[in-house]
């Protein structure tokens, strides 16, 4: 009888604890609708901002997020695609294999900052890019690369071994065994990696804000070479004026948009794996 | 054009084994998986070359050091103090309810529900730090500051408590990866003996789990460490150790906090430049051994 009680009582206090993890998705989520949405509006997505962020919206920051996290993505994704194929259908040294896996690894642990100071001196200073736009782009792409890498590679990873074995039968090169079985099996694993790298991506702020950004002045960069504004650092600058009740409303303004942009790269993401999940359950 | 074009693409065969040709598609994604390496190799040799003129100049006190002026001299020590202290607080505020909540949802929910919580976790990891700032900002600081009558909210103690809400969801996803990763045979024969599902779970389930367990709290000990803007919001920015050295209530700084607030004054020049490298490789250092840690368990986690 006291060993049931017990059970019961360590079940309910089990379920407490999930269900205060949980409640803090829906704790966060109404904090920042219920202070971004007064800010929110039309003119407030649409219209450039003024007087350093205190009037007016956040259309250049909107493009800035936008341009810096796509082109993060297409820089990365190729690199990302090409190393994971490497792993699994060239190379057999199992020792090389391990090295690169803990390279990969290794990067994913890197706190981001560093990728910003030491990505500055790499790209903006000995390759004389500067705070611009490609500095910031290449940055946020060597960040995001393990992130879409280890996916890719999971993905790869999972095709069930007798589809390769058909490929082989058929005397395929390993090129035409890429094209014809392993991407198209791993479509959706590849699918979701790049969704979750720009979704990391896009919710970055510590490795762009000293290499790529501007808080006043940049609107849409009109080359590679110039800085950009984005949601990320317009927050961070505004959340500075803390006493400023104009400065932080529209800080949330930001932050909500900035948060329906990576919530919605991160749904995508988890509807592309259910797919990935259903089709090898075919 | 395609290297199947190539008679020789299949490779010579060597003592009866196949290897693969060595057409463009082959060395392009060999420098492709170069990259990772290179990226990796680049980080390292930078924080190293950039932080020596600071270490040389400062010598031991860089690390032992209690005071940062800059132009004069540089000591660390408050800045991994800080760090130290705010992912510990974070630890012990969010330990609970991760492993709570991965052992719950290991053993006790069905799969559907399982996946509906791992998708709630998956989701909270990804709001952007600066949000996760905000909110410390505007609710967790000062509520701080009320309940327990500070003049200042920013503190160690809400660092910690932002950083706890952060990496929980990291903790929780890869202890229930590891929990679930235990035979269900072990189990059934622990139930066989006729312990309750709790007895079962706790007597069974987590010893054999606890190697991947530890791993995935190492692996959120690194995520605390590293996280640099919603602890730069909250954490007050004073480079200071406070007396007595437990006071959580006292504003600190942490090294990623510290090198979001001052690089961009001397982006890439002078000793200040160098000491923030310097500050960046302890770091990196600090991150690695954690992560290092956590690797060793999580493999020998899955044998």
């Amino acid at each position: 009888m006291r060993r049931r009680l017990v059970d019961s009582a360590t079940r309910g206090l089990l379920f407490l604890t999930t269900l205060a993890g949980c409640s803090l998705l829906a704790l966060i989520l109404t904090a920042v609708v219920g202070r971004g949405f007064p800010s929110m509006s039309i003119e407030f997505l649409t219209r450039e901002a003024r007087d350093f962020g205190l009037d007016g919206g956040i259309f250049h920051q909107i493009a800035g997020t936008l341009i810096l996290t796509a082109s993060a993505g297409i820089v990365s994704f190729p690199i990302a695609l090409g190393s994971a194929l490497f792993q699994t259908e060239f190379l057999k040294s199992a020792g090389l294999k391990q090295a690169l896996r803990i390279a990969t690894y290794t990067l994913n642990g890197v706190p981001t900052i560093l990728f910003g100071l030491t990505g500055y001196m790499f790209f903006g200073a000995l390759l004389g890019m500067g705070v611009s736009w490609v500095t910031g782009a290449l940055i946020l792409a060597v960040m995001i690369l393990p992130t879409v890498q280890i996916s890719v590679l999971e993905a790869i990873e999972s095709i069930p071994a007798h589809y390769r074995e058909s490929g082989m039968a058929l005397g395929l090169t390993p090129w035409a065994q890429i094209r014809s079985i392993v991407l198209p099996q791993s479509f959706y694993g590849i699918v979701t990696g790049v969704l979750l790298g720009l979704a990391r991506a896009a919710g970055e702020t510590a490795a762009i804000m000293f290499t790529a950004t501007a808080f006043s002045g940049a609107g849409i960069p009109r080359s590679l070479a110039r800085p950009v504004s984005t949601l990320q650092t317009h927050i961070l600058v505004l959340a500075q004026e803390a006493v400023n009740p104009k400065a932080v409303a529209n800080a949330w303004g930001a932050g909500l948009a900035l948060t329906a942009l990576v919530f919605a790269l991160m749904l995508s993401a988890l509807w592309a794996r259910s797919r990935l999940r259903l089709e090898s359950h075919r | 054009m395609s290297p199947s074009a190539d008679p020789q693409a299949n490779g010579p065969e060597r003592n009866g084994r196949y290897f693969p040709g060595r057409g463009p598609a082959y060395w392009v994604c060999a420098g492709f998986a170069c990259v990772a390496l290179g990226a990796a190799g680049i980080l390292l040799g930078y924080l190293v070359a950039e932080s020596l003129p600071a270490l040389r100049s400062q010598g031991w006190p860089f690390l032992l050091g209690k005071d940062w002026f800059v132009g004069e001299n540089y000591g660390a020590l408050p800045m991994i103090y800080g760090s130290v202290m705010a992912t510990a607080l974070a630890l012990a505020l969010a330990l609970p309810f991760a492993l709570g909540g991965a052992v719950f949802v290991a053993e006790f929910l069905p799969a559907r529900a399982r996946l509906i919580v791992k998708s709630i976790m998956e989701l909270l990891a990804g709001v952007p730090g600066i949000v996760y700032g905000l909110l410390g900002m505007s609710f967790l600081a000062p509520w701080i500051k009320d309940a327990f009558g500070l003049i200042d909210g920013n503190s160690l103690l809400a660092a910690g408590a932002l950083l706890g809400i952060m990496v929980l969801p990291t903790v929780m996803t890869l202890s229930e990866d590891a929990l679930r990763s235990v035979p269900a045979e072990y189990r059934e024969n622990a139930l066989s003996l006729g312990l309750t599902q709790t007895e079962v779970v706790f007597s069974v389930a987590v010893p054999q789990a606890l190697p991947g367990i530890a791993g995935a709290v190492f692996l959120g000990v690194g995520r605390a460490m590293g996280e640099t803007i919603a602890v730069l919001l909250v954490i007050g920015g004073i480079d200071r150790i406070p007396s007595p050295w437990y006071d959580v209530f006292s504003p600190g700084q942490s090294i990623p906090s510290k090198l979001g607030r001052e690089a961009a004054e001397s982006l890439g020049y002078g000793l200040h430049w160098n000491a923030l490298m310097g500050l960046g490789l302890v770091l990196l250092l600090m991150t690695m051994a954690v992560a290092f840690a956590g690797n060793l368990f999580l493999r020998r986690a899955r044998p």
